[in-house]
């Protein structure tokens, strides 16, 4: 990183020197950004002057004149005072005057009028023609770009590297594992370009291919299976990360996939998929603790989903424009709570059930609703069949019960979870509407015989809406009773009374979690009615697979946005409407609603700059291990260059227009160019120009993933199930690793195949992941993570080398190696060739066949290690298996099986 | 001699002991039982080994990270244990004695220290409450000491304290952010993390940076505190664990004997050197060392994190309780690793967050606990380190996330159940020891009722520039080039406390 940067900055000066013109984004905005906008920027303006904005720069200073003229850069203060000897006067203040080179570049582009001039990723892409730089060497368009770039530098690519390399890197590359033994051997009989394609085509269309995409999305959208804070407990939305490994399998449009993660809940008629697909914005932590305040963590999650939304799709750190202005890039602060509109009027509130929820029904249910459905339809209105309808998916919307307030005789249990309701206790839920509503249904528990609950609109002893008796029943239940018809929008008293008992006990009688106002089935005292309002309740009890999904407020229940004054939310500013910034509004299409969906189709606006290139540069790094623009996280003035700026337009404008925004096209294009082939041996010239690779005159080289580590090798041990998707699975790890407060979750150790499942299905929890795959860089999935940086450290050799999960996988390793193979030579040939396809070399063979000979002297005498070696009692249990599981494992720990060649 | 030459001299000096160490190292590399080094390390050394580096230039080589590098100039300190009382203890029941408060106990609190002032959980009017303590001036320096802290009364006369602690962040998972990593945001390399990156560590056969947790939970910042945000992540903190294996994996896999895990480990890394000569990528080499230092710390580490070893008295001086998961252990475990050359050892002990919402977190229940488990262990420390004569190159450093009001808690405007207290940002008090800060003294003062500083005013950000100083380290010098800007622990504050620099 460190050589990546000095090349970079190194560039920068290439840029600078011989332009006539001063340029203001290579040239003016780094000489600001690191020499005066600490003091003169976003975050702080001295004396009345900001650089961030030129309406700013050019304002009148607390002196009373502007700072910068433009045209005259003599009667420019600016420029004066870095010019100055007097260290009290001089600017930067307290730092090293700036070099006389750049006070020029200052000097001159003041004097050319001091322009403005937008970050190149924050204008719009532009179809960027083919260098025709022609060599033998290029095979597509991405080679032309790297040949010229290249050559500029006065640098040789390199020979495409040998079939067993090129098979293994682009299998782990698209797939993340190794392909069927069929489709291996089909390309080593025939490893020319037409065999390449071919082997590229099947691994675009295997099913592991979404599986592989999926684990870097999970990064991206902070996937867990745990909602995170202090007692870290757990939540059911692996039905998005399957969402996900379908949406990559099946090619889904990046601006489809986009728009259904975004916003697929206001889809006209929203599948239960593409509500699913919205659980991208609720993977954001709930706080569960005691006497924590629900709005402040609903506030938090929503914060998050706008800066995942910046810094995983936008490839902007939109962070900071919570407090202050942007200190370097064009976004003001009130901006942040524009944008923070879009997703702050959704029905989630930081209550421990995580609503609201999907329910995704099986096909026999399904088609019971669909039945019923129609009779709703063809009884009763059309909005008394969407409300029926959208109560029965999703139980919404409801007046969450911890929001009741005029509490008599009642409490919000730990603040935060639901309504506690002791003898002659009622409570007030504010503005209710009562319109539609011809029944109330409530969630809640009450074992206690003789209660009655009623419902009073504006007062408690007001008009009387509805009134039942309680039954004596343990567990969580939903009952409804039967309202008067009221109109308008009202408060709702709630009233608990129960004669039996004694009026002063201190007992809560009945805890509630939701209360329901919604339509009456159709029909009623027609025969059939009964029967359907069984269906109905038998639907809306059923215990089914749920996702929490974004789900937009009702207007009676709808929230205002305000800026937060210095980022806190406790001092609020100006109301605000849903907006993008001002610098970017030209990607908004004319007719976009002002919500979540009129978002989602700004992001996917070809005009907008930032979403292709974030993508486009996204998956080269996956398969190149740095981006074009190595700061995957930030695309903007803070951000890296771009090494090769062309290439990224290019293929960005490819992805948006010529390949419909279709991933496969460009992970295709990608993968079919020399470039990728490149054999990845460092030559001595190369060593010195481009240590860390980033003009490409060799193919990558990477470490490989925590995930593409733990597949390859249940791969090579044979041990890898195909089983997809389904709740995440517990593959052995060791004691105590969980340990959140009040939280009694334990780690049980999956059995069977989903021991050996792929990594992407491991259970994550957030404050406790995985602990082989943290050692790799795997990400804990807190926040939105755009890039993990890998690292080389000694607890990853140790993983590898003792992990019991690791040992089993070179215990099966052994027996494979085994399997037909003949004698030790012959075996450890096979053993080589599992892992890497290609012929051991003999000296390699030969520092196998020692270590080999070394175990087997070990463990003739030992029948004890020898089991524990070589696992169990049985046959296999003999010196010779347990000397090759010695060597399985060390096999296993090659810097060339852990490294993608 | 002119006071140049003596610096100069020293530095001279301080090269060769450089040099020195990483002889010994290679000495022990090719004289030790394995002879692992003889395969690569030697060769690779030999770029190094006689080679003293420019002062301010931290040079990250990815294939010994870790070495031990001098710092700029000379430190006092050369390695930090960093007590952290993760919920933030209240200075009103340990140090910072009020007895204006006592007065006002039970009152209304007045309008002025409420307007425009936000709390995490006061709402409307509370009342004051006075300490739940009594005290007493301690030692020749004459600190005041509550009476919850009995033993470490005794040992005053070696620490500086700091009362008039400020921060800007009142919820405990951005205020210990920013107490580690010098922003209340995720992402920054935790001061543990810079420490090592800039010094690397004395044991190359130990991580550089441990963690030990107590209290039964992480801190609420998560592993974040001790994360190395932008800095290559061989500088994040490395838990070590008191029950399990110490450091996960360290231990063989059952059947495999030391002989032969080093006969593999020798195979492995014969064969990637093969593999660095086909072709010629340094990282190859890299791995190569990672595995040998792998090999080394399944040596080392174990039985430093052993403490059934140590002598009766020593387990009496700290009240230890072996084999169980406790701070007290942890906190001998810090003297230990601190002996054996680790660079920074961090310790978090949950559990402090003195709400009085129930009886586990009242001042005058619950906490008592607390106070009770960390005085006997933390005197201990102290002692331990002088009496081996560590103490003079350990800085030890004992805070909290913040301060507690001086009002007491009335979460949604309602009287809490227990005595406690709420965050407060504008005063609390932390203590350093050792390392070159003054004995016994106390800088900066709050006002009669400790509600905000009044003079010796200092941050976060202060106490991280003095903890670098110590080290040998100008914070605003050690910076680290990241998104376009170099950037430091401190950010754009810190001022070297230098009141407390002995």
């Amino acid at each position: 990183m460190v050589f990546a940067l000095l090349v970079v900055s190194g560039m920068v000066a290439c840029f600078t020197s011989g332009s006539k013109k001063v340029d203001f984004s290579t040239e003016v905005k780094p000489i600001l950004n690191k020499k005066c906008i600490t003091c003169h920027g976003g975050v702080k303006a001295k004396g009345g002057f900001s650089v961030l904005f030129r309406e700013d720069a050019l304002a009148k200073t607390e002196s009373g004149k502007p700072a910068i003229i433009p045209g005259d850069p003599d009667n420019s203060e600016m420029i004066r005072r870095l010019t100055l000897k007097d260290p009290e006067e001089r600017m930067p203040y307290k730092h090293e005057p700036l070099s006389e080179d750049e006070i020029g570049i200052l000097r001159k582009w003041v004097k050319q009028g001091a322009k403005w001039g937008d970050h190149w990723a924050y204008l719009p892409v532009k179809q960027t023609p083919v260098p025709d730089e022609d060599n033998s060497w290029v095979r597509n368009d991405v080679d032309h770009f790297i040949y010229e770039k290249l050559d500029e530098l006065d640098m040789q690519p390199a020979a495409q590297t040998d079939p067993y390399t090129l098979l293994r890197r682009v299998s782990l590359d698209l797939i993340g594992m190794y392909p069927s033994a069929k489709v291996a051997d089909q390309y080593l009989k025939n490893s020319d370009d037409k065999g390449y394609e071919r082997l590229v085509d099947s691994l675009l269309a295997s099913p592991h291919f979404g599986e592989k995409w999926t684990s870097m999305w999970l990064d991206l959208s902070r996937y867990a299976d745990t909602k995170g804070y202090e007692s870290d407990g757990g939540r059911s939305i692996w039905r998005y990360r399957d969402w996900l490994i379908d949406a990559f399998n099946a090619d889904k449009p990046y601006d489809v996939f986009l728009t259904e993660q975004i916003a697929g809940d206001l889809l006209p008629n929203a599948t239960d998929a593409q509500y699913i697909a919205t659980a991208f914005s609720r993977n954001t932590m709930t706080n569960d603790e005691g006497g924590t305040d629900n709005e402040e963590f609903r506030v938090a999650a929503v914060m998050d989903r706008v800066n995942t939304t910046w810094e995983s799709l936008l490839g902007t750190t939109f962070s900071c424009v919570q407090c202050h202005s942007h200190p370097y890039d064009p976004f003001r602060h009130d901006e942040y709570y524009k944008f923070m509109a879009y997703f702050n009027n959704t029905r989630d509130n930081d209550i421990p059930a995580e609503y609201p929820l999907i329910r995704e029904y099986n096909d026999s249910m399904k088609l019971q609703m669909t039945q019923l459905m129609e009779w709703i339809r063809t009884n009763g209105s059309a909005e008394q069949a969407r409300q029926l309808y959208q109560f029965l998916r999703t139980w919404q919307p409801v007046v969450y019960a911890t929001t009741a307030d005029s509490l008599k005789n009642a409490i919000i249990i730990n603040k935060n979870v639901a309504l506690g309701m002791r003898n002659h206790s009622h409570v007030r839920l504010k503005h209710v509407k009562l319109d539609d509503a011809a029944q109330v249904i409530w969630n809640f528990y009450s074992n206690k015989a003789g209660g009655r609950l009623t419902f009073r609109s504006d007062a408690p002893d007001g008009p009387m809406l509805a009134s039942v008796l309680i039954e004596q029943k343990d567990g969580w239940r939903k009952v409804s009773a039967e309202m008067q018809p009221h109109t308008g929008t009202h408060d709702v008293y709630v009233i608990y009374e129960n004669p039996s008992l004694p009026a002063t006990s201190e007992d809560i009688l009945g805890v509630f979690e939701w209360f329901g106002f919604i339509p009456e089935l159709p029909a009623k005292g027609s025969p059939e009615y009964a029967a359907r309002k069984h269906t109905y309740w038998d639907l809306l009890n059923a215990p089914v697979t749920t996702t929490p999904v974004m789900m937009e407020n009702p207007d009676w229940l709808r929230r205002e946005t305000h800026v937060f004054e210095r980022g806190n939310r406790l001092t609020l500013g100006k109301e605000v409407e849903p907006a993008v910034p001002q610098s970017l509004q030209f990607a908004m299409p004319a007719n976009a609603p002002k919500n979540r969906m009129g978002l989602a189709r700004w992001l996917t606006d070809k005009r907008n700059p930032l979403v292709s290139r974030t993508m486009v540069n996204r998956l080269w790094e996956q398969l190149f291990g740095t981006g074009i623009v190595e700061t995957l996280e930030d695309m903007g003035t803070q951000g890296m260059l771009p090494t090769h700026r062309e290439l990224l337009d290019h293929l960005s404008w490819k992805f948006m227009h010529d390949y419909q925004w279709s991933i496969k096209k460009v992970l295709k294009e990608m993968v079919m160019s020399a470039t990728y082939r490149q054999d990845s041996r460092l030559t001595e010239p190369v060593k010195e120009k481009d240590p860390a690779n980033k003009f490409y005159a060799r193919g990558p080289r990477v470490r490989l993933s925590a995930e593409q580590l733990r597949d390859q090798n249940l791969c090579i041990s044979g041990l890898m199930s195909n089983k997809m998707y389904g709740k995440g699975v517990m593959p052995w790890q060791p004691d105590g690793i969980w340990l959140s407060p009040y939280n009694a979750a334990r780690w049980h150790n999956s059995t069977g195949e989903d021991q050996y499942r792929r990594a992407v299905y491991t259970y994550w929890k957030r404050t406790a992941p995985y602990p082989s795959m943290i050692a790799f860089d795997g990400v804990q999935r807190v926040l939105c993570t755009a890039r993990r940086i890998n690292t080389n450290t000694p607890l990853q050799a140790l993983t590898t080398l003792n992990d019991s999960a690791y040992i089993d996988m070179a215990r099966h390793f052994a027996f494979r190696m085994q399997e037909g193979a003949g004698d030790l030579a012959a075996q450890i040939k096979k053993g080589y060739q599992l892992m890497l396809y290609k012929p051991i070399k003999e000296d390699k063979l030969k520092v196998f066949e020692e270590l080999y000979q070394q175990a087997l002297k070990e463990f003739k005498p030992n029948p004890g290690k020898t089991r524990a070696m070589a696992g169990g009692q049985g046959e296999k249990a003999t010196p010779a298996t347990a000397a090759l599981v010695a060597v399985a494992n060390a096999m296993l720990n090659l810097d060339e099986v852990v490294t993608k060649n | 001699m002119t006071k140049k030459d003596l610096i100069d001299q020293r530095l001279v000096r301080e090269a060769e002991q450089m040099v020195m160490r990483t002889h010994t190292r290679r000495h022990f590399l090719k004289e030790s039982a394995m002879g692992l080094g003889a395969l690569a390390m030697g060769s690779l050394l030999g770029g190094c080994g006689g080679k003293t580096k420019a002062a301010h230039s931290v040079v990250f080589d990815p294939a010994h990270p870790l070495l031990p590098k001098a710092p700029p100039f000379i430190g006092k300190a050369k390695s930090v244990i960093f007590l952290h009382m993760a919920g933030a203890p209240s200075q009103f029941e340990l140090f910072d004695y009020k007895p204006e408060l006592a007065k006002m106990d039970g009152q209304d609190c007045p309008p002025s220290f409420l307007e425009g002032k936000h709390f995490a959980f006061i709402t409307g009017v509370p009342k004051m409450l006075g300490p739940q303590a009594t005290f007493a001036r301690h030692g020749q320096s004459g600190a005041w000491v509550s009476e919850h802290l009995p033993h470490f009364s005794e040992v005053v006369d070696e620490v500086s304290f700091l009362k008039a602690v400020t921060t800007d962040q009142f919820n405990h998972a951005p205020a210990q952010l920013l107490v580690h990593t010098g922003s209340p945001r995720l992402g920054r390399p935790s001061i543990g993390s810079w420490v090592t990156y800039g010094l690397g560590t004395e044991n190359q056969n130990l991580p550089g940076f441990v963690v030990l947790t107590s209290g039964g939970s992480f801190p609420d910042a998560g592993k974040s505190v001790w994360g190395s945000g932008f800095l290559p992540s061989v500088y994040q903190g490395v838990q070590c664990r008191s029950e399990g294996d110490p450091v996960l994996f360290i231990k063989d896999p059952d059947g495999m004997s030391r002989d032969l895990r080093k006969a593999s480990i020798e195979a492995v890394n014969k064969a990637n050197m093969q593999e660095y000569k086909d072709y010629n990528d340094p990282e190859i080499l890299s791995r190569i060392s990672q595995y040998e230092m792998a090999y080394r710390m399944q040596i080392t580490a174990p039985d430093v994190m052993n403490i059934n070893d140590e002598p009766p008295y020593i387990h009496e001086m700290y009240g230890t309780k072996p084999g169980k998961a406790c701070f007290a252990n942890n906190v001998l475990l810090a003297r230990k690793l601190v002996e054996k050359g680790v660079r920074f050892v961090q310790l978090f002990d949950w559990g402090w967050d003195a709400h009085g919402d129930n009886a586990s977190n009242a001042l005058n229940i619950g906490i008592i606990n607390k106070y009770r488990s960390v005085d006997k262990p933390v005197t201990a420390l102290l002692l331990d380190l002088k009496q081996r004569g560590l103490l003079d190159e350990t800085l030890v450093v004992w805070a909290g996330e913040f301060g507690r009001t001086p009002m007491m808690e009335n979460r949604n405007g309602a009287q809490n159940p227990f005595k406690g207290r709420d965050h407060h940002t504008e005063a609390f008090t932390i203590w350093m020891a050792g390392g070159g800060i003054k004995k016994g003294h106390t800088h900066g003062e709050t006002d009669e009722i400790g509600y905000t500083a009044v003079s010796g005013k200092v941050d976060a950000f202060d106490i991280q520039a003095t903890i670098l100083n110590q080290l040998g380290f100008d914070h605003e010098q050690f910076t680290y080039p990241y998104q376009g800007r170099p950037f430091r622990l401190t950010d754009v504050g810190g001022k070297v406390i230098r009141e407390i620099i002995a």
